[in-house]
């Protein structure tokens, strides 16, 4: 029996007593025996969920089993952490390819019968993310009793799946034949959906033949039918270079003549062109003897040039590829930008990982998308596509949807194990030596799907490797395909508990590049908006790390604080997790009339419970032990590594982008930046707490000094405007048009900024062709380069405190994967 | 200690000790758990699958095996407390017998407690006392 027979056996309808067709393929075939109610009853009224969550919509699973929602009171009992003990998988969220298997596994180690809900439209039918990274459709690889259509879902919906299976469990199921062994039917029963066969490809679902599908139609490399062409946009926002910054590109013009060009005029940073073998010089030069010291690379990665458009009657040499490396200075708070051309369709280049070991995994990255080699990388394989996968997703030539791909099947799940955690460590460990353990990717601690391998000796951690990439949802491509405003749902699921903070760091690089300004009016909003999402943040954060060590109550008492922040959030934005709420040049919409009350009565309640929980979590004596010098990470270290937030803040570092490179009007607030010099977990924990009363502070002077004037700039050539106006004046109705329908055309530049999110530092680098959509959408995350340094904060630790560690580190996976 | 008596009432109270109602709630525990498990043995479905009859190991297939050898930290800190242990035992009857031995005794027992002290100390010196790894993983190497 190959591997596949033995499920579709164990999931098809037993057949009747007489061995014809199944009996109860028709419910109503047959009328319930009192046993069956009986049984049906036990069954429905004790459901075991496993607690397993993929992305954003376990975030809603998990506020329908904390306080408000209470999902035990509908029969669903405790989350299970095993699958032996669970009986109803909820899938919650995006289903990658690389992590199927694993959901497969999962499911097929729950005991018989069992059921499946799944939760949202990535589960269902790949949502929004139809993307080479994700199955369109948990269906394909598991039968499913129950879909659960949102994105997300509200937990109220969940509530309502459940009820559904719970119905469907009493009606179609009749469970007293098959406990005698005698045909009857219990648990999921539904035959896998073929795509293209017994299920739509269109991820919409049925009945969109015809309608355009999501995203510009607009692809490269020829961008055949571009009509951005035809329009005119200024040129894109130039900046004049500080007195400062002219020093310094004359000292490194002058230190490396030829080999270091300056590109001008730039709309963000001074950006110079390397040429390839001198890079590592320049490199070094910048780090260690350079005025300012550039100590942190802030990112590095790649464009494929191939499709770029250019001028007509312009040749000459141009890159196949660019590497970008952008740098930043601590002393004076400020970034530069160096490229390097790559000729060839495979090319090689120098690794700087001996002048920053943080390289490491963004050179591997960049190797994964791109199939760029990096000479002498001590570590050079994929990083968040399968080991086994074909092909460099990030080039032009590779097709960026699912759809446009043979679909998913579960031949394709079966077939592509995650990585042996041996060949993950080895050249880490001696080999045999140390007892292996998976962290992840399915366990509690982990606060997502990512596998931290852990070689044990005893219970201490002699060395480990982190294997990412479960969660890669191919932000980044799917940012060349959708138009610059469509763009914006999707960099709310980049940090999914950190909502509108999101917007902020997308929009702020869009209007960095086109000089647009949002008006005082909106930068309040959006100060508000995402200092409220910060509490939030922290709020969950602070629930789950303290649950990681052991303590249980606190989540339920900060989920309960979470849910009236979003009360406060959805009253203005309409969404709870997603607000997609920031547009380029403003705010959506106005803040709607008796907005005020809400946020007052929050202000006043929220510094009680802030004092409660200090007294009860951070001044607990089993807590402190759990944390206390645990997982200590030094000063130097966290700057060079690129940790950011309060990871950084943790160890000393006083560096906060509110306060060190002010954006959206932080400048006219009155905050600290608290800081604690333990680096360790629970300096981590206290910088949190501190900075929940500061975030509240700020929300206090937006809400209180909150001006008046437009949400929106006037300058519509780039945004979406007022509904009224459009009716107004042909100008704005044409705005209207252009931008709502096929985006605005951004004019040819890049630019790359960051904004301090709740996990740190998040940046976008985005590289515009004078298309109506990125040519790079390019996104620095906080998490990425934070869990690339936790083995420094975990070796030598126990098992125990590695589970703190995690906890204190707070990152989450869409964000790291993106 | 209450005298038992053997009135009905009291052979089955709970908060009288007797062995009938021991063995009652022995019974009764085996009973209910052997009803539990062979119902559930011979009643609840089976649709064994390699991946069911694999170890759950967060979700991937383990690698390694069970067995190996397993560092036990503490087994040296426990042999070294058994013999300073038996030691000791004898400073307890040199104690005992302190008058009796003298001062003689006394020369002896000290030259005992000095030996058992630069076993100590060699102990701790050679890292006999220390266990796992130390931090940052510096015994990887």
């Amino acid at each position: 029996m190959s591997r596949s027979d033995y499920r579709d056996k164990s999931r098809s309808v037993s057949p009747g007593p007489d061995g014809g067709e199944p009996a109860a393929r028709d419910p109503h075939t047959r009328d319930p025996h009192t046993m069956d109610t009986v049984i049906n009853w036990c069954r429905q009224y004790s459901l075991w969920p496993l607690f397993f969550g993929l992305s954003c919509c376990f975030v809603e699973q998990a506020a329908a089993f904390a306080s408000r929602y209470d999902i035990a009171r509908f029969g669903g009992e405790v989350f299970r952490g095993s699958p032996r003990q669970a009986d109803l998988l909820i899938v919650s969220g995006t289903v990658f390819k690389k992590i199927a298997p694993v959901v497969l596994r999962l499911y097929d180690q729950m005991p018989d019968p069992k059921w499946v809900i799944s939760m949202g439209s990535c589960a269902n039918c790949g949502g929004m993310y139809d993307v080479y990274s994700v199955v369109q459709g948990v269906d394909q690889i598991l039968p499913v009793d129950v879909y659960v259509p949102g994105c997300p879902p509200r937990p109220e919906a969940l509530l309502q799946g459940l009820i559904m299976l719970q119905k469907k469990i009493m009606e179609t199921e009749r469970p007293a034949a098959a406990v005698l062994r005698k045909g009857g039917t219990e648990g999921s029963r539904e035959a896998l959906l073929k795509a293209g066969k017994t299920k739509s490809r269109d991820t919409r679902g049925p009945g969109y033949i015809d309608i355009p599908e999501r995203g510009t139609s607009v692809r490269p490399p020829q961008f055949y039918g571009t009509r951005s062409d035809l329009m005119w946009t200024p040129p894109p926002h130039r900046i004049e270079l500080t007195e400062h910054q002219t020093t310094l590109t004359e000292a490194l013009t002058a230190r490396f003549p030829g080999v270091v060009r300056q590109e001008s005029p730039t709309s963000d940073m001074p950006s110079f062109q390397v040429s390839g073998d001198r890079i590592k010089e320049v490199l070094r030069f910048l780090k260690s003897d350079s005025d300012p010291e550039f100590l942190r690379l802030d990112d590095l990665t790649a464009i494929d040039e191939s499709a770029r458009r250019r001028p007509k009657g312009k040749t000459g040499p141009t890159p196949d590829f660019t590497m970008v490396y952008h740098l930043l200075s601590f002393d004076t708070a400020e970034r530069i930008r160096l490229k390097v051309g790559l000729k060839g369709r495979a090319p090689k280049t120098p690794t700087v990982t001996d002048i920053w070991p943080s390289a490491g995994w963004y050179e591997r990255e960049v190797y994964d998308m791109f199939g760029i080699t990096f000479d002498g990388h001590p570590d050079l394989r994929r990083l968040l596509m399968p080991h086994d996968w074909e092909g460099f997703p990030l080039r032009k030539g590779y097709p960026g949807r699912a759809t446009d791909m043979a679909p998913y099947t579960l031949k394709g799940a079966e077939g592509h194990e995650p990585l042996d955690a041996e060949t993950a460590l080895a050249g880490k460990v001696e080999s045999g030596r140390y007892f292996i353990l998976n962290f992840g990717p399915h366990q509690y601690c982990t606060h997502g799907v990512i596998r931290h391998i852990l070689a044990l000796r005893g219970e201490k951690i002699a060395g480990m490797d982190i294997d990412i990439g479960y969660h890669h949802r191919g932000a980044e491509k799917i940012g060349e395909h959708q138009s610059w405003h469509q763009f914006i749902p999707y960099t709310d699921r980049v940090d999914y508990i950190s909502g509108a903070a999101n917007n902020l760091s997308y929009v702020h690089s869009v209007e960095t590049l086109t000089g647009v300004a949002a008006p005082v009016r909106a930068q309040y909003i959006r100060v508000l908006l995402a200092e409220l999402f910060r509490l939030s943040n922290h709020l969950v954060w602070l629930g789950t790390a303290a649950h990681d060590v052991g303590m249980m109550s606190p989540a339920f008492y900060t989920m309960r604080e979470r849910e009236e922040i979003l009360d406060i959030a959805e009253m203005i934005t309409g969404g709870r997790l997603h607000t997609a709420w920031f547009r380029i040049g403003g705010v959506a919409q106005d803040l709607p009339e008796g907005w005020k009350a809400p946020v007052d009565a929050f202000l006043k309640k929220f510094p009680g419970r802030l004092r409660e929980y200090e007294r009860m979590i951070l001044n607990n004596p089993i807590f402190k032990g759990r944390t206390q010098g645990i997982g200590r990470l030094t000063r130097k270290e966290a700057m060079e590594w690129g940790v950011t937030g309060p990871n950084l803040r943790a160890c000393g570092v006083e560096w906060d982008l509110r306060k060190k490179i002010p954006y959206s009007v932080y400048e006219d607030f009155d905050f600290d930046i608290p800081t604690q010099t333990g680096g360790d977990c629970y300096a981590r924990f206290l910088v949190r707490i501190e900075e929940m009363r500061q975030s509240l502070r700020i929300i206090r002077q937006a809400a209180g000094n909150m001006p008046g004037g437009r949400y929106i700039t006037d300058d519509y050539r780039y945004s979406i405007p007022k509904k009224p106006d459009t009716l107004e004046d042909i100008e704005s109705l044409i705005h209207h048009f252009i931008n709502a329908t096929r985006g605005p055309k951004i004019p040819k530049g890049e630019a790359y900024t960051a904004t301090e999110v709740p996990r740190g530092e998040q940046g976008y680098y985005i590289v515009s062709d004078g298309l109506n959509m990125a040519y790079r959408m390019r996104i620095r995350a906080p998490g990425f380069a934070n869990v690339q340094a936790i083995p420094l904060m975990a070796e030598g630790e126990t098992v125990a405190d590695f589970a703190a560690i995690l906890g204190s580190v707070d990152y989450i996976l869409a964000d790291v994967d993106r | 200690m209450h005298p038992i008596t053997n009135t009905p009432y009291e052979l089955l109270s709970p908060w009288e000790p007797n062995l009938l109602a021991m063995a009652v709630y022995v019974s009764a525990v085996v009973i209910a758990m052997a009803v539990v498990l062979i119902l559930t043995a011979r009643l609840g479905p089976k649709n064994p699958n390699p991946n069911k009859s694999r170890v759950y190991e967060s979700g991937v297939i383990p690698s390694g095996q069970a067995q190996f050898d397993f560092p036990v930290p503490f087994y040296m800190i426990a042999a070294f407390f058994l013999i300073f242990d038996v030691e000791a035992a004898y400073i307890f009857s040199w104690a005992v017998a302190f008058k009796p031995l003298g001062f003689g005794g006394w020369i002896k027992i000290t030259f005992f407690i000095l030996v058992l002290l630069i076993s100590l100390f060699y102990v701790w010196a050679k890292g006999g006392l220390d266990r796992g790894i130390s931090a940052r993983g510096a015994d990887k190497r």
